[in-house]
């Protein structure tokens, strides 16, 4: 039974090598490192960190349009972050999103893990032909999608109705999908399902390439089968990758915005409203920069809740010499 | 082969950043020693062809001042405003909608032109256009123009029918002609679930409100007895067609379901009819116009004021050549060719017989005498935002008891309006 | 290769292949069909799958736009610059990563994976003063900056673990025929690269290319600067929106993914056969 969880080639410490000639005027090779990261740092510094520095303080004042006009604000502390969290309706909200979250991520990671490794194994026209139709659909902009699912599913007009009275389903003639709660947040579960699917899809399919193939092989010749393949061959090299796509998917499904305000706008009543269009009613409706502000940092310190064992591991990880 | 499809990518992105580089600076392009005043205006606002003749006309007019208009698009339009009003390159003009226009008035932008008002003749303005424009008792906003709703009508369908428009004074008649309309094939009325607007008008009818104010706090009052006598109207009117009652007029767009032409009256502005004519050529020349009937034979039923205000930012690099182009705008002359061209509601009531022989501007005038706006406080935004109302209707259409979603739906309004002090 | 049992099993896996296409394109085709249907049909009470009749009414006005050139020429410029500098930038950076020690590393990945998490829709107050204080509101280039930085972490952690799949040894073994090390990086790496390269390059170009907030909120008074995302939401005016000419520039918008697709497949493919060198 081969040693499974065996990369490719053996791993062996290899002391850094001394280039094959030092020529003057070059930095130092142990400068090299930090000149090539330079420009992430520096761009991650001056684009991200400074403005989100900024961000924090905004969230600490009284800001809305006028102070954005005439650019003095008054520090108000915690006065912002206690409105909301004080807020029964803040609490509700959340609690909506982790379930929004945790329903999509689940669909969107299944459904994209089975879809990558089925178009490994197609034939190249077929796989051109799926991926082709994964980049259409991912292509489609946000806006145009979420109103094609809007008609489809019209009280009036849609073909969905038009099809289930058809095929015998007589409650449907006229169902008002978007009066109902539970059917909206479904609506808009499918629409982001169907919009998330296509990237993960292939981001996940690109790590399956460098799969090799005779790991397959080895571990088929030794009898295992097509779940145990995957479990033992395929799922450990593409993890790294996996947990990326979820992490990602896990931070976007949580700040799912345009969709829902398109459709739904949160509705009917609170039912599809999740935290960033809570923010946005709440917040920027009224030019309230500081309480959006607020919003924005108390969803990062959600995010990072659901992601800390992620990035435990990632740390942990780095210790790897890889 | 894939360096060389890169080079190529990394030389036509230098060669356009180039010139992308050249024209990022506004050339000051002034003509021996014209200002150039610099106009914001919405899609749509004015035609092409009207565009044009005021250009001309006003640069004739004032030789020194070259006038140069930007369309804006609607989506966005809120932050577009406040990039402007918050930058140091301000536009000198801003064409901002009645509902928005309090915000911008209360956060210190624009320029206070209370001194002006007479010159402007801000006498009989619109209330529903200069209420929104003021703030702190200071005029802000000038009125620009104002549209809105009548029922647009199948001609043919009310003939066939045996119904005359002219008869229809009254709610309950319009009713019963609605009633006799919706047979056969046809529906009576196409009024979808969420025509909030459409809505307002019938309570404020009622003589309710959307939201009252006492002692400085707002309350929503779609639970009061007017109201809701304003809803179950409502409910009638929308049962006599299909409409959806679970989406807007804009979804889809009315106009079109009109032009399909099984449909005998929409609620709609005069320029929808348009539309409809457009789609459906066939149906030109039978569309007609009325007023919104009102509870009485006297009275036009209370409607939804549209429109926009025209304001100048604080930052405004020409803000006198920027009044010269607001006073000439909004003045009598341009007012009347502005309203017969685009069939809209001139700015101020002396000026509506100059719509009279436009049959739909006429009908909108009518109603615009009794135009209301939605609550003059900026903390209506947010409930626009999230719109209870068109929750609470499609609710009451769906089955829901009027008076638990009524009580529902006013204390969401309550707590959004409230929510930003 | 053809055997009736080899073809039996492929069953299953071509009937998927079948539902995931349908899936996938069944919006695309609706939005390209409403792109071609006349407006009264858009929305009608008899919904049809293939429309009653055609025009070409909408892709003619959405193509008639004031400014339609423009509009595709800054966006080009913006979405290929933020696309190519977050590649060269990532490139950089996880080759250091992946192939160098030093002390810090752990630190700089940690940081880039926590900036995935940024709340870009929170910054763009903050970005706008710091442009407003640069002087670099109305500009194109701003907008590239901001499509960069919001591409690179997702770019740089792709790569680095594309990387880590690469063993070494393969670049050691060119350097040792005579390579040097960016070069042997160049020739052996890259191309077994392509598929990350790929997803990432996809993933850039298809976030800038869609990026409106930003858009909207840097590019004020330069009209002449504005991107396509602002061009396909035009069409709505105070009667509502023209559902025909947005679908028709929503088909157009989402073409140019499409063929990037296509040209680094392409690519991607002919990396594997340069895949002589695994195992």
């Amino acid at each position: 039974m081969p040693a499974v969880r065996e990369r490719p080639a053996p791993r062996v410490h290899r002391p850094p090598k001394a280039p094959p000639g030092r020529r003057a005027g070059r930095p130092p090779r142990d400068l090299w490192p930090y000149a090539l990261i330079a420009p992430a740092i520096g761009g991650m510094l001056y684009l991200l960190v400074y403005p989100l520095v900024r961000a924090v303080v905004i969230s600490l004042q009284d800001f809305r349009l006028r102070q954005l006009i005439s650019g003095d604000a008054e520090f108000v502390g915690l006065r912002n972050y206690r409105t909301l969290l004080s807020d029964p309706r803040f609490w509700e909200v959340t609690g909506r999103t982790f379930v929004f979250m945790a329903v999509d991520v689940v669909l969107i990671m299944v459904i994209s893990t089975l879809v990558a490794l089925m178009t490994e194994r197609l034939h190249r026209v077929g796989r051109t032909v799926v991926l082709c139709s994964l980049v259409l659909a991912w292509a489609m902009p946000v806006v145009a999608a979420t109103t094609v699912f809007q008609w489809l599913f019209h009280s009036e007009f849609g073909i969905v109705n038009q099809t289930l009275t058809g095929l015998g389903f007589g409650s449907f003639d006229r169902y008002p999908w978007f009066a109902n709660g539970t059917a909206s947040f479904t609506i808009l579960v499918l629409l982001i399902v169907w919009q998330s699917v296509p990237f993960a899809a292939v981001t996940l399919y690109s790590a399956l390439t460098t799969v090799p193939a005779e790991l397959y092989e080895s571990a088929r010749l030794d009898g295992a089968s097509a779940s145990r393949v995957f479990r033992s061959v395929t799922f450990p090299m593409l993890r790294p990758i996996f947990m990326l796509v979820l992490s990602l998917e896990v931070i976007w499904t949580f700040k799912a915005f345009v969709q829902i305000w398109v459709m739904t706008r949160g509705g009917p009543g609170d039912a599809t409203t999740i935290l960033p269009v809570y923010a946005v009613q709440t917040a920027l409706s009224s030019q309230r920069y500081d309480l959006g502000s607020a919003a924005s940092m108390i969803t990062v310190v959600l995010m990072s809740g659901v992601l800390v064992l992620h990035f435990r591991q990632m740390f942990r990880q780095e210790d790897d010499p890889r | 082969m894939k360096y060389r499809l890169l080079a190529g990518v990394s030389a036509l992105v230098t060669a356009a950043a180039l010139s992308a580089c050249s024209s990022g600076g506004d050339g000051a392009g002034e003509a021996g020693g014209a200002t150039t005043v610099d106009v914001w205006l919405m899609r749509d606002s004015v035609s092409a062809a009207f565009q044009k003749e005021f250009t001309e006309g006003f640069e004739a007019a004032h030789p020194d001042i070259d006038v140069k208009i930007q369309i804006q698009e609607w989506d966005g339009i809120g932050q577009k405003i406040t990039a402007a009003l918050a930058g140091n390159d301000a536009p000198d003009v801003i064409e901002a909608g009645n509902t928005q226009v309090a915000q911008f008035a209360e956060s210190g932008g624009l320029l206070d032109l209370s001194d002006r008002k007479d010159e402007l003749d801000g006498g009989d303005w619109l209330k529903g256009l200069a209420e929104p424009g003021a703030y702190d008792g200071k005029q802000y906003g000038i009125p620009y123009y104002a549209a809105n709703r009548v029922v647009v009508y199948r001609k043919d369908l009310f003939e066939e029918a045996g119904v005359d428009p002219a008869e229809l004074t009254t709610r309950e008649e319009w009713i019963a002609a609605t009633t006799k309309l919706n047979r056969g094939g046809t529906q009576g009325i196409y009024l979808p679930g969420q025509l909030w607007y459409a809505l307002a008008g019938f309570v404020w009818d009622e003589g309710g409100d959307l939201a009252t104010e006492s002692g400085g706090r707002w309350k929503g009052a779609l639970d009061t007895p007017e109201a809701l006598r304003g809803m179950a109207f409502y409910a009638r009117l929308q049962a006599l067609g299909k409409g959806p009652r679970d989406s807007d007029e804009d979804d889809p767009p009315q106009a079109e379901v009109m032009a399909q032409g099984q449909v005998a009256q929409v609620i709609s502005t005069p320029g929808g009819a348009n539309v409809v004519v457009e789609n459906n050529p066939e149906l030109k020349g039978k569309l007609g116009f009325f007023p919104i009937p009102g509870k009485t034979a006297g009275t036009p039923g209370a409607v939804f004021t549209g429109g926009s205000d025209l304001v100048v930012p604080a930052a405004a690099g020409h803000p006198d050549a920027a009044l010269t182009f607001i006073e000439e705008l909004t003045g009598d002359a341009w007012q009347k060719k502005l309203a017969v061209a685009m069939s809209y509601v001139p700015n101020r009531t002396s000026l509506a017989p100059a719509v009279a022989d436009d049959p739909g501007a006429s009908a909108m005038a009518v109603g615009a005498a009794h135009g209301h706006a939605t609550p003059n406080t900026p903390g209506w935004a947010a409930v626009e935002a999230e719109n209870p109302v068109k929750d609470y209707m499609t609710a009451v259409l769906t089955g829901g008891d009027a008076k638990q979603e009524a009580a529902k739906a006013s204390a969401d309004i309550t707590r959004a309006m409230n929510a930003g002090s | 290769m053809t055997s009736p049992r080899f073809r039996i099993r492929r069953i299953p896996l071509n009937a998927a292949a079948v539902v995931t296409v349908v899936v996938c394109l069944f919006p695309v085709y609706w939005m390209i069909s409403t792109a071609f249907k006349p407006s009264r049909d858009i929305q009608s009470a008899e919904p049809r799958l293939v429309p009653r009749s055609w025009t070409l009414d909408h892709f003619r006005r959405a193509v008639q736009a004031d400014g339609f050139e423009l509009f595709w020429r800054n966006s080009v410029l913006v979405t290929l610059g933020a696309v190519l500098l977050s590649l060269l930038v990532a490139l950089g950076a996880s080759f250091a990563v992946a192939r160098l020690r030093w002390k810090g590393r752990r630190q700089f990945m940690l940081l880039v994976f926590v900036a995935q998490m940024a709340p870009w829709e929170s910054l763009i107050i903050p970005i706008y003063i710091i442009s407003r204080d640069t002087d670099m509101l109305d500009r194109l280039p701003t907008l590239t900056l901001v499509y960069f930085m919001i591409t690179l972490p997702f770019t740089i952690v792709v790569l680095r673990g594309f990387l880590a799949t690469i063993p070494p040894e393969l670049e050691e073994a060119a350097q040792v025929d005579g390579c040097t090390r960016t070069g042997a990086f160049v020739r052996v790496a890259l191309p077994l690269l392509a598929p990350g390269l790929m997803a990432t390059s996809l993933f850039g170009f298809i976030t800038a290319w869609n990026e409106f907030a930003y858009a909207n909120f840097l590019i004020i008074k330069q009209q002449d600067n504005r991107t396509l995302p602002v061009w396909l939401s035009s069409f709505q005016n105070t009667f509502g929106t023209d559902w025909g000419a947005t679908m028709a520039a929503s088909t157009l918008f989402a073409l140019p993914a499409l063929v990037i697709f296509l040209l680094l497949q392409r690519h991607v493919t002919s990396g594997f056969a340069a895949g002589a060198v695994k195992g």
